[in-house]
């Protein structure tokens, strides 16, 4: 059995369209227009235990709102959705106490004061005994390496001591289901990379569920096997991350390292050419013709290395994601 | 994984009743999640240290002032209103009965009422949704504003002196005992239910309006109502209508009279009449209708951004 399974989700907000100047305002004040968002669309998806599964899909594209209603925070127009058995929107406490939802935009811990604060306020909340929270609080520091960082006030924190601290107050209590919804935004390179670590260790250790709405590729490579992209608030593709590049790109990058013997300039007509760097170079091939053109090239050249790969994942989303919203139009 | 852990499935019998003791033992303490709060209130105000010296001082003059104002005015009259029995000392003691009242609300509710404005108009308010716990209780409590607190101690103050004059005064029958206490602080709680449940309604409709930043405008408005004895309205028409609203539409009055009545007696009046059942009834009945309204409205919260 699934442990969430969402049927047909719907959630379409009323959003007022303010016109431009003052006349219009004044006019707003009697008679408004409003325009429907439709920010989910009919939304089916089911995820078992133990996954952990990335939402992929460009701004506006209804993940956050997805997020929102598996955690209970807005009510669905239509639809069911099971999480361990519950329906999220009744908000009932056995729910809420087993799963979380960390969000990079909004924060949760008290401004003011020590994060060690906060993280006490949720002991009593979640009622979690004084040796759990203990234990769990210094395995999770250790992980994340921000224990000398605990009796600091939260707003002296940089951006990504303050993301830790964050992941930590939300795991606590040890959720079985974990909601991320872009944990890394406006991190470093280096920050990121750390959230990522720890996350990828901490799901395996704790075998929990995540779910995960991230813009950056790198997150989702490290930590996600399945993907589901969702564009204009509708599912447009569920599957792993290779079946993507598949779906989504016909092309590989092909890197050639050419013996000094072989003269450039008969490449220098070659289409699909991305880059020219002596003794290198590089160039795009449609998959199913990697082979023949390969054979044709080292019939005729000397070279003494090859490198074919998928091209950039950044570059394959991004084709998914105007393929999405092409689709979302016509349709 | 630790043992604590609860076990990720309801499948088998002996599953779910294993959850269900963990559950018992995993409930929250409301007393513990509400000493926190003080606590951190606490240590947050003192960090910001003239702030909240400075805050001391600005209600403290206040009510000096508010005090200083009815000195006037008792320079004019003997009492307000003829025949009401609201002499000097009875009146301060309705005085100190509001300062008490007023200061439960302004250390405990105030600063959380406009917070969950705020939490609504920001989408914040999604972490106090997601919590296993009662999310009313939640924002009604995070911020306690000690230094509002002061207050409520000028008003004892202010009363037991008044009450002091009265029993000194042989012109005057008050009949006062100690157990007196109780009455009075059971009164004055169903004020503080009754003035809370308003303003949680107030600060409720936040979530329709998308921004209310008129909490402490309509607060003024309303307290202007119920800060007097209501003998003053029960004159005319006019008086008679306002009567009648600030007691039976938004039940403030009777709450803020009868445990003043408990205490200053006047006219050697019992405060053992209707209106002391009304206002108990009153104050369940006030939360009751917030807690409605409190739920009505988050069921059209929208969470704002992301």
């Amino acid at each position: 059995m699934p442990i969430i399974e969402i049927k047909n989700l719907t959630k379409s907000y009323r959003v007022y369209q303010k016109q431009e100047g003052l006349m219009a305002s004044v006019k707003g004040l009697f008679k408004r227009e409003y325009k429907a968002v439709h920010a989910v669309k009919d939304i089916s998806l089911e995820v078992e235990e133990g996954e952990f599964v990335a939402f992929l899909g460009p701004n506006g594209a209804g993940k956050t709102t997805t997020l929102k209603l598996l955690s209970g925070v807005i009510n669905p127009d239509k639809g069911t959705c099971s999480v361990m058995g519950y329906t999220p929107w009744e908000r009932k406490n056995q729910y809420r106490r087993r799963f979380s939802l960390v969000m990079g935009q909004k924060n949760q811990l008290w401004w003011d004061l020590p994060a060690l604060e906060s993280f006490r306020l949720n002991q009593h909340i979640y009622g979690v005994p004084k040796a759990d929270f203990d234990a769990t609080r210094d395995q999770l520091c250790d992980m994340l390496d921000v224990t000398r960082l605990l009796n600091q006030p939260v707003r002296e924190l940089s951006l990504g001591e303050r993301m830790k601290m964050e992941l930590i107050a939300a795991l606590l209590h040890k959720p079985d289901v974990l909601f991320l919804d872009e944990p890394t935004i406006g991190l470093d390179v280096i920050a990121q990379h750390k959230i990522q670590e720890f996350l990828k260790a901490y799901q395996q250790e704790q075998n929990n569920t995540v779910l995960l709405t991230s813009h950056y590729m790198k997150d989702i490579e490290a930590l996600c096997k399945r993907v589901v992209i969702i564009a204009n608030g509708e599912i447009y593709h569920d599957g792993s991350l290779t079946q993507i590049v598949d779906k989504f790109s016909g092309d590989k990058v092909v890197t050639l390292h050419l013996a000094d013997s072989v003269d450039r300039d008969a490449f220098k007509d070659l289409p699909n050419l991305i880059d020219v760097t002596p003794p290198k170079i590089k160039f795009r091939v449609q998959r199913e013709k990697v082979g023949a053109v390969l054979s044709g090239i080292l019939n005729s050249y000397a070279v003494d290395d090859i490198v074919v790969e998928d091209p950039p994942l950044e570059e394959v989303i991004s084709n998914a994601f105007s393929a999405a919203e092409a689709a979302g139009k016509v349709g | 994984m630790s043992a604590t852990h609860p076990p990720r499935r309801e499948d088998s019998a002996s599953e779910s009743s294993t959850l269900e003791s963990l559950q018992a033992r995993l409930s929250p303490s409301y007393l513990h999640v509400f000493l926190t709060f003080a606590r951190n209130s606490l240590v947050r105000d003192m960090s910001f240290r003239m702030n909240f010296i400075l805050q001391c001082c600005a209600t403290m003059s206040w009510a000096a002032m508010n005090f200083g104002l009815f000195k006037i005015i008792y320079r004019h009259t003997e009492s307000i209103g003829r025949g009401t029995g609201w002499f000097e000392d009875e009146f301060f003691i309705f005085l100190g009965t509001i300062w008490i009242i007023n200061s439960f609300i302004q250390t405990f509710f105030m600063a959380n009422a406009e917070e969950f404005s705020e939490l609504i108009r920001t989408g914040n308010l999604d972490f106090a949704l997601l919590k296993p716990i009662d999310t009313q209780f939640l924002i009604s409590f995070p911020r306690v504003n000690w230094a509002q607190l002061p207050n409520g101690v000028l008003g004892a103050i202010l009363i037991l002196v008044s009450l002091n004059n009265l029993a000194a005064d042989p012109d005057r029958t008050i009949y006062i005992s100690i157990w007196n206490i109780f009455p009075f602080m059971f009164y004055v709680m169903c004020g503080v239910l009754v003035m809370y449940s308003v303003m949680i309604v107030l600060a409720s409709t936040s979530i329709w309006l998308g921004r209310n930043q008129n909490l402490y405008t309509f607060w003024f408005y309303v307290t202007n109502f119920y800060r007097y004895p209501m003998e003053i309205y029960q004159r005319n028409g006019i008086g008679m209508a306002l009567w009648a609203t600030f007691t039976f539409v938004v039940p403030i009055l009777v709450v803020s009279n009868v445990p003043a009545r408990v205490l200053a007696q006047p006219m050697g009046r019992s405060w053992m009449n209707w209106e002391a059942g009304y206002a108990v009834l009153a104050a369940v009945g006030s939360l009751v209708a917030s807690r409605y309204v409190f739920n009505l409205a988050l069921k059209s919260y929208r969470s704002a951004s992301s």
